[in-house]
């Protein structure tokens, strides 16, 4: 989290007047429609379906679950993460398409809770990704559930949720974790870097030594072209 | 002797069958007999005002056999369905005529057979649909049941067994026709149309009730109509690719051919609702219509739980028959021209996704879905085809499937039948289903690390599928080209004429314009499209492993594709509905001829002439004392 107020802003010069109220409305309408994938990884998950259905009922806020990453905004981890999961979790945050946030319920997220000396057990889940919002308690309520993602709201509407461009400005201090925990082939199908290109988002933290031992052994995934395949060479073999 | 159009046309197509029959072992065979179906096809462009009202042509030639003359004569019903008939062989043959037909070679089949076989089918399928009277449409019919067996058979095997089967219904079907010749010969004194027209008007209840029944049995197995299905779909799957697509096309409909001629034409649709079943409030027609019901909607969810394309698409084709019978059987304007503009429209489709699948197994050697998937970025024209083709099945806008099926179920609601509307809907269901489970296993998902180096299907093979496309999507948009040859059919066999209009019907109960349909459909296309780019258009390509699998990572020899047991949670609820009754009946008529048989055998074997002639005598004396 500390790394968040180190994020230098850039104030852009709007030409146009009605820039701001523009903003203003991305800003309200990103806030108030939002889509969690819930990795439900410990004991809060159980929290997280009254938060859904009648009594609390979260889709009055506009926010309602999703099934896959590349349509979710919000990611949603609900207890304790394994070495094991924290790599499935990772992977899925990569996914996500920008701007996303990450929520961590429960102690166990915050800083190992109940499982503080257990060997197979990632303690902060911030020092892997950048997380916007903690929701603390063993397990929180509803209540708490609701009031934090009400915050969150808050945050996207007034522009400070923007932690996930800080995922790109200092990724090699993540990946440099990643690594100590998953061993130097760490690798996911996601290309963070190229990403960080497309966003406009590279920073001095971007690239390090983490990023060096990356790309030795990183083999890239192309997307599948489309071809007709006329011209194709046959397989020589 | 002059020749009328009539004979220019079947000297072609006798010529195609000898150039196929002597010259069919060299080489450009292929191209000889297409070139020589696209001169049939110029030949029968020279009826063409058939199509819109003409008068009949006549052949010259006439026989007389026994004080029974036959001659042969094109009207628009003939036109209508010859033009289906040329035009799917003209493209069949030329999508074989490619690579196909090397391929074809090689792996030790034999061609000769096939063209022979092929060029066999369209000059009988010709002779039948020309036929002037009874006893000439049974010659017709038994050509085109014995074409059809050499085609279905010649790929041996598995095969050679389903044609057995064809041909043993095939042949039963041609005994009740015979039967039923007889019959109107009895009645009417004569097998001319003109006569049989004025007798049916007088016949007795009884003898209307035997001539629907066994005309109905005999033309409705070529259909595969309930219950008599069961031999069409492993047959036509069988054939060899193109085959298969020319069988699929045309083939079954020589059977709605003949219910059109003979139930409706000649013995009137009037009669027939005439006659009631004693103790229900259903009459004959009913009857039919809901024979044409169950047509649909059971081979079609038969195809749901296919797992070969070619079984899939096959089953389909003899469900979408019941929807050309169903709109024939309201036989109100727009019903009788929603079944008959169905055979136009289930022909190009149908020869496109046979096409299609051939074409997948041309490149891959398999058509099991479950070991296909993710071909759209190695195939893209064939999945655009087989798109277009799923979309016109489905019966979907903007194809031309969806104009036909509509007039049927606009009929079915202007004339009062809700129940038969939503039976037919619970088949358009069951079609969308299969035909999602069609698309996704061969072209959607992850493709498999063997299909990586599979190359879009050749162009000899692509541009006869390409042009069915255009057909497909351009009478989607302008159904009014194929409605006007509907018309003069409809015409021709004396049911009533919609209003039609290029883009669709005219009626006060509820028109339809394509135009109309396609363009606001496409404006939302557009307007979606403009957003996007005015957006910024962006989007993102990723690898198929980069893929969300609740957090798994993916490798390539891990299947994440499921395909087997694809609609499981469907199945759960009407699974248990599966019960193969109809192949329980086939089996157990087949034990009962086995037994009759059996009995017989043991009768003969005892070689006893005093015991023969006993018994013939008795037999004898009791048919006459009868």
């Amino acid at each position: 989290m500390n790394s968040i107020n180190k994020i230098p802003v850039i104030e852009e010069k709007r030409t146009n007047p009605l820039a701001r109220v523009f903003d203003e409305f991305v800003r309200f309408c990103r806030s108030r429609s939002l889509f969690i994938l819930h990795y439900c990884t410990g004991c809060g998950a159980i929290e997280l379906p009254p938060a859904m259905t009648s009594r609390f009922d979260m889709e009055r806020l506009g926010i309602q679950p999703m099934v896959s990453p590349r349509q979710a905004d919000i990611l949603l981890i609900t207890g304790y993460v394994s070495i094991k999961t924290l790599k499935r979790v990772i992977l899925t945050y990569e996914q996500m398409g920008s701007p996303k946030y990450v929520i961590g319920i429960c102690s166990c997220t915050v800083n190992g809770g109940m499982y503080w000396q257990s060997y197979a057990t990632a303690k902060k889940l911030d020092e892997y990704m950048p997380v916007d919002l903690y929701i603390a308690g063993c397990m929180p309520r509803p209540e708490a559930v609701l009031a934090g993602l009400q915050k969150l709201m808050d945050r996207i509407h007034s522009g400070e949720a923007n932690s996930w461009e800080d995922y790109f400005r200092n990724y090699d201090y993540y990946l440099g974790n990643q690594q100590k925990l998953f061993g130097e082939n760490w690798q996911t199908p996601t290309d963070i870097i190229t990403e960080a290109k497309h966003y406009d988002l590279i920073g001095e933290g971007t690239l390090g030594k983490h990023t060096q031992i990356l790309e030795q052994h990183q083999k890239p995934l192309e997307a599948l072209d489309m071809r007709l395949g006329h011209d194709l060479k046959e397989p020589t073999e | 002797m002059t020749l009328t159009p009539l004979d220019e046309l079947f000297l072609y197509s006798g010529i195609t069958v000898l150039v196929a029959l002597l010259l069919g072992r060299r080489l450009p065979a292929g191209w000889m007999v297409t070139i020589l179906y696209g001169i049939q096809l110029l030949a029968l462009m020279k009826m063409a005002p058939l199509g819109y009202g003409g008068e009949p042509i006549s052949s010259a030639l006439t026989f007389e056999v026994m004080g029974q003359s036959l001659s042969w004569r094109f009207d628009a019903l003939s036109w209508y369905f010859a033009l289906i008939t040329l035009g799917s062989a003209l493209l069949s043959s030329w999508y074989a005529c490619g690579e196909w037909e090397q391929r074809f070679r090689q792996s030790g089949g034999n061609l000769w057979l096939f063209h022979l076989a092929m060029t066999l089918n369209v000059f009988s399928m010709l002779i039948l649909l020309a036929s002037g009277d009874l006893l000439s449409l049974f010659i017709g019919w038994e050509l085109v049941s014995w074409a059809g067996f050499l085609l279905m058979a010649m790929a041996g095997g598995v095969a050679t067994k389903a044609a057995m089967r064809y041909i043993t219904y095939a042949m039963a079907g041609a005994m009740a026709i015979f039967g039923g010749i007889a019959l109107v010969y009895v009645s009417a004194g004569s097998l001319q149309y003109e006569a049989i027209l004025t007798a049916a008007s007088q016949m007795s209840t009884a003898h209307l009730w035997m001539l629907v029944i066994l005309f109905g049995a005999g033309f409705g197995i070529k259909m595969g109509l309930m219950p008599f299905h069961l031999w069409q779909a492993p047959a036509y799957a069988e054939t060899p690719g193109p085959g298969s697509a020319f069988l699929g096309a045309i083939s079954s409909r020589m059977g709605l051919f003949a219910i059109l001629l003979v139930l409706v034409k000649l013995f009137g649709i009037v009669n027939i609702d005439s006659l009631k079943i004693p103790f229900t409030l259903i009459d004959a027609r009913d009857l039919l219509a809901w024979i044409a019901v169950f047509t649909i909607i059971f081979p079609t969810f038969t195809a749901m739980k296919q797992n070969d394309a070619r079984q899939l698409l096959a089953w389909h084709g003899i469900g979408q028959g019941g929807y050309m019978l169903l709109g024939l059987v309201v036989a109100d304007a727009m019903g009788a021209a929603g079944g008959l503009l169905h055979v136009f429209n289930h022909a190009t489709y149908q020869a496109a996704l046979f096409m299609a699948v051939t074409a997948v197994i041309h490149r891959t050697g398999t058509a099991d879905l479950n070991k296909l998937g993710g071909l759209v970025v190695r195939m893209p024209l064939t999945f655009m085809v087989l798109l277009v083709g799923i979309i016109g099945l489905a019966g979907l806008p903007p194809m031309n499937g969806f104009v036909s099926k509509w007039l049927v179920y606009r009929s079915l609601l202007n004339e009062g039948m809700p129940l038969l509307f939503v039976a037919a809907v619970i088949g358009t269901l069951g079609t969308i289903l299969s035909v999602y489970k069609l698309i996704h296993n061969i072209f959607l998902g992850q493709l498999r690390v063997e299909h990586d180096n599979v190359k879009e299907a050749p162009w000899s093979m692509m541009i006869p599928m390409l042009i069915l496309t255009a057909i497909i999507f351009i009478t989607g948009l302008l159904p009014g080209i194929p409605l006007a040859w509907v018309a003069s059919v409809q015409q021709a066999v004396g049911l009533p004429v919609p209003d039609y209009t290029l883009g669709g019907v005219e009626s006060a109960s509820g028109s339809l314009d394509m135009i109309w349909v396609i363009g606001v459909l496409f404006a939302g296309f557009g307007i979606g499209a403009l957003i996007f780019y005015f957006a910024g258009g962006r989007s993102k390509r990723v690898h198929q492993l980069d893929n969300y699998a609740g957090g798994h990572f993916l490798t390539a020899d891990v299947r994440y594709q499921y395909s087997d047991n694809f609609y499981a949670g469907l199945m759960h609820l009407i699974g248990g509905w599966y019960r193969g009754s109809f192949l329980w009946l086939e089996q157990s008529v087949k034990s009962l001829v086995e037994f009759l048989s059996l009995g017989m055998q043991g009768l003969y074997r005892r070689a006893n002439a005093e015991f023969y002639l006993l018994s013939t005598a008795l037999f004898v004396i009791a048919w006459v004392v009868i």
